[in-house]
């Protein structure tokens, strides 16, 4: 998937779309928005963030899944949880640097995005991408050089989420902004908050 | 402070426990190979007995908190736990789920051949224990060191993705093993009707004492080798051991519980009485306030290094985006 910040208007209507996708609880999101606002007045800026699981070419949470309930799926490289399996030993809710995982309190089990798997295994794009209004993002297979996706990334510069922690990524963002609290020492005001029920970034 | 981490109070705990009983089962099977059965003609059987009962306990009582907070236990699938077993894979809590019931039931093996009210070195389980106690000492060290594996596999927690962290945690598991072995002792301890009996007593807390002394040592240079590298890096690792360095939001805690308590105060009531056994070859004669106060020192700063490791760990993560 390929986010393009500079067309998100922070309306949350991703949040909302994969909130009725999938039923999530209360307080847990698959999918979220961070606001981030930086810069001394006059010189001010609020920037969106969308965010969701990045389904990573080295997933984290897969190495240390003690029971083998998350997996990385072999076909489409999607990064899965088997809710059976899962024992909600909350080792990948720990491990994963972007913090997309939570305990669903009904299964007791981790849980996640999964790219919409239900939808996209029948062709249709995830609840998301469908709903969003500006157009901010593409999903698709970027190994297909004919596909939409594939053209952005390839004319676009792009960059991944945290990329030290080794994960690679496969959600990729045009114009991210990676300030965050640890930057005010420069001097800046920056603020990041979320609407989940940790308000700060993890 | 605990309620809104992933990993809480039972974790906490568990890391704590597991230490004791891994470090009491290590500290008693060393005792027996070397000190109470054969090499020092099994004057040191007793705290070998201690050890080997104490262990299990709070092995089970720590594994069993770990399930009940389990999000699968929380939402009623009660034996969803043994999924565990139903598979390994290179992920530390695996090999730590096996090698934990390794050394569970090593441990209860190992007690019961210390179980007979008459047990003593050379009698008919004598074969048995030495062979448990040989499998008990790998188990015991694996199981102290997993714990900080378990916690420093992670490259997105910067706090505990450090190699000292799992040296640290075996440190501290012995020695707080050995606090638990020489609380026991003490408290158990009757007046000795024989004068064998009086300066095998004091011999046995001189070995658990001088040990633990020399342990307290390597601990205090693991915590300064974890800040140092911690603090003269850049970017997450940094920012993540400035909670504990001075101005950080849980160092009063580390300063005061993990360094005065758990390590300067023990460490330095130890020396007074190690000291002029070792150097001088005087007789070993500690009080008994201090057989009480230097093992209960040593459990409060092993549990608060457990707290405050987690905790940190959990508060602080990635610097940016």
């Amino acid at each position: 998937m390929v986010i393009e910040t500079r067309r998100c208007s922070g309306c949350q209507a991703c949040s909302v779309a994969c909130k009725a996708e999938f039923d999530v609880p209360l307080g847990h999101t698959r999918s979220w928005v961070e606001t981030i606002e930086k810069g001394n007045y006059p010189a001010v800026s609020v920037n969106f963030l969308p965010r969701l699981c990045n389904h990573c070419r080295h997933p984290a949470c897969v190495d240390v899944c003690p029971t083998g309930a998350t997996f990385k799926r072999s076909a489409d490289g999607i990064v899965d949880i088997d809710p059976d399996v899962c024992i909600g030993c909350k080792y990948c809710l720990l491990a994963c640097p972007y913090d997309a995982r939570f305990i669903n309190p009904l299964t007791g089990s981790a849980d996640k995005c999964s790219f919409c798997l239900h939808r996209i295994s029948q062709g249709v794009e995830p609840s998301c991408v469908n709903t969003c209004p500006g157009k901010a993002r593409i999903f698709g297979d970027v190994n297909d050089p004919k596909s939409e996706i594939s053209r952005v990334l390839a004319t676009n510069p792009v960059s991944v989420l945290r990329p030290g922690m080794g994960t690679e990524p496969q959600v990729y963002y045009i114009a991210a902004d990676n300030y965050d609290e640890h930057f005010r020492e420069r001097g800046w005001h920056v603020n990041v908050a979320t609407h989940r029920r940790q308000k700060e970034r993890r | 402070m605990v309620e809104h981490l992933n990993w809480g109070l039972p974790v906490i705990g568990y890391l704590f426990l597991a230490g004791v009983g891994a470090g009491a089962l290590t500290v008693s099977s060393s005792v027996l190979l070397r000190g109470g059965g054969g090499g020092f003609g099994g004057r040191h059987f007793k705290i070998a007995r201690y050890g080997a009962f104490i262990a299990p306990f709070p092995i089970m009582i720590g594994a069993a908190m770990l399930i009940l907070e389990l999000g699968s236990f929380e939402a009623g699938n009660y034996l969803r736990f043994l999924n565990l077993f139903t598979t390994i894979n290179l992920s530390p809590m695996s090999i730590g789920s096996w090698l934990l019931m390794g050394c569970l039931g090593a441990s209860l093996l190992y007690a019961y051949t210390f179980w007979p009210d008459g047990a003593e070195p050379g009698d008919e389980m004598e074969k048995y224990r030495r062979g448990l106690a040989w499998v008990c000492v790998p188990l015991g060290i694996s199981v102290a060191v997993y714990t900080g594996v378990l916690l420093g596999a992670m490259p997105a927690r910067p706090f505990w993705n450090s190699p000292v962290l799992p040296m640290l945690f075996l440190l501290s598991a012995i020695s707080t093993g050995i606090a638990v072995i020489m609380l026991t002792q003490t408290l158990l301890h009757k007046k000795s009707t024989t004068e064998e009996e009086h300066r095998t007593h004091h011999e046995s807390g001189y070995i658990l004492t001088a040990t633990d002394l020399m342990l307290i040592c390597f601990e205090v240079v693991g915590i300064f080798l974890f800040l140092m590298f911690a603090h003269l890096t850049v970017g997450d690792v940094k920012y993540a051991v400035s909670a504990i360095l001075p101005g950080g939001d849980m160092a009063s805690m580390f300063w005061f519980w993990v360094l005065l308590v758990g390590l300067v105060i023990p460490g330095a009531l130890e020396m007074i009485y190690v000291f002029p056994r070792l150097i001088n070859h005087r007789e070993f004669a500690a009080p008994a306030y201090v057989e009480y106060v230097v093992p209960v020192a040593i459990l409060a700063g092993g549990f608060m290094l457990r707290y405050i490791v987690v905790v940190v760990g959990q508060i602080t993560g990635p610097v940016g985006i």
